[in-house]
């Protein structure tokens, strides 16, 4: 070496003088030594969710005073084509948010499609 | 098509997947361990120790990295703070190493054996000057990016490298040939 040593000389020096350290098992180490993580289950979710909901449409109809009884003999004597495309609507709006939620909770579909959400 | 940090982060955080967890483990295992390595003066066990305490708090953490910077700089601010709370617990003050290296630039005391040893050099460096170099030059950081793991200003970053660099340049031209 000499007295003459620039800047990038010795950086580029310093980064080949540093090994590049084999895992050999550190990965492993760390991932059996992370927390356990404390989510709820599942399944809690959905009864929570699907409780308030049946709770929410009990007092909504409780409050309504007749109204939605009303609205749904009303709709039973709407012409079964109309009920059918009603239902047929209704299918697609559910099941266009339940691809969204799915490829939302699948990174592969989510990666190949490179969806940003 | 290899995922970059910020997708693993993101299906970590999304999906608490742990599988991208381990991938970015091992893609910064060897930077973190060798800075780790580097601080503690080559000591392989403490700094294996210090990288896995790391990485544990980057998962703990994860939710807090917004981006802001790079993943690398994040983490390497995480080692340095594992590194700083672990000398503080062994009473390894910075002031000590001011005298080691008061002992190890006595020629007497240096190895001849290794003359053209660049990181026998850099361990020789006081810890400040040696952390802002090892960041700075040996992993790619940019001054501000250094400024921001050290949690120290700019100025005294630029101040370290450049004291650093300087001191490593005497001492490797003192062992080259006369």
């Amino acid at each position: 070496m000499n007295a003459m040593i620039d800047d990038e000389i010795l950086d580029r020096q310093l980064r080949e003088a540093t090994p590049y350290i084999d895992d050999d098992g550190f990965t492993a180490r760390v991932m059996a030594n992370l927390p356990v993580a404390q989510r709820e289950p599942q399944w809690l979710r959905a009864m929570i969710l699907l409780g308030l909901a049946i709770l929410g449409s009990g007092i909504a109809y409780l409050l309504s005073g007749g109204f939605v009884r009303e609205g749904v003999i009303q709709l039973s004597n709407f012409p079964i084509w109309l009920l059918l495309v009603f239902a047929f609507g209704c299918g697609l709006v559910v099941g266009a948010f339940a691809i969204i939620f799915a490829i939302r909770q699948t990174p592969e579909v989510r990666d190949l499609a490179r969806l940003r959400f | 098509m290899e995922l970059t940090d910020a997708d693993l982060i993101a299906r970590v955080l999304v999906d608490d997947d742990q599988h991208a967890f381990g991938e970015l483990v091992r893609r910064h295992q060897s930077s973190v361990r060798g800075l780790l390595r580097q601080l503690t003066r080559t000591d392989v066990s403490l700094a294996d120790d210090l990288a896995q305490e790391t990485f544990i708090r980057v998962y703990k953490n994860i939710r807090s990295f917004r981006g802001e910077a790079r993943f690398s700089t994040w983490l390497y601010r995480i080692a340095y703070n594992c590194f700083r709370e672990d000398a503080r617990k062994r009473k390894e003050l910075v002031g000590v190493d001011e005298e080691l290296l008061q002992a190890e630039h006595d020629p007497q005391t240096v190895d001849p054996g290794l003359k053209h040893d660049l990181m026998h050099a850099l361990n020789l460096l006081p810890l400040h000057e040696r952390t802002a170099v090892v960041l700075c030059c040996q992993n790619g950081l940019s001054h501000d990016e250094a400024a921001r793991v050290l949690d120290i200003p700019l100025g005294t970053v630029k101040t370290n490298v450049l004291r650093g660099r300087e001191k490593l340049k005497r001492t490797l031209a003192a062992w080259g040939p006369n």
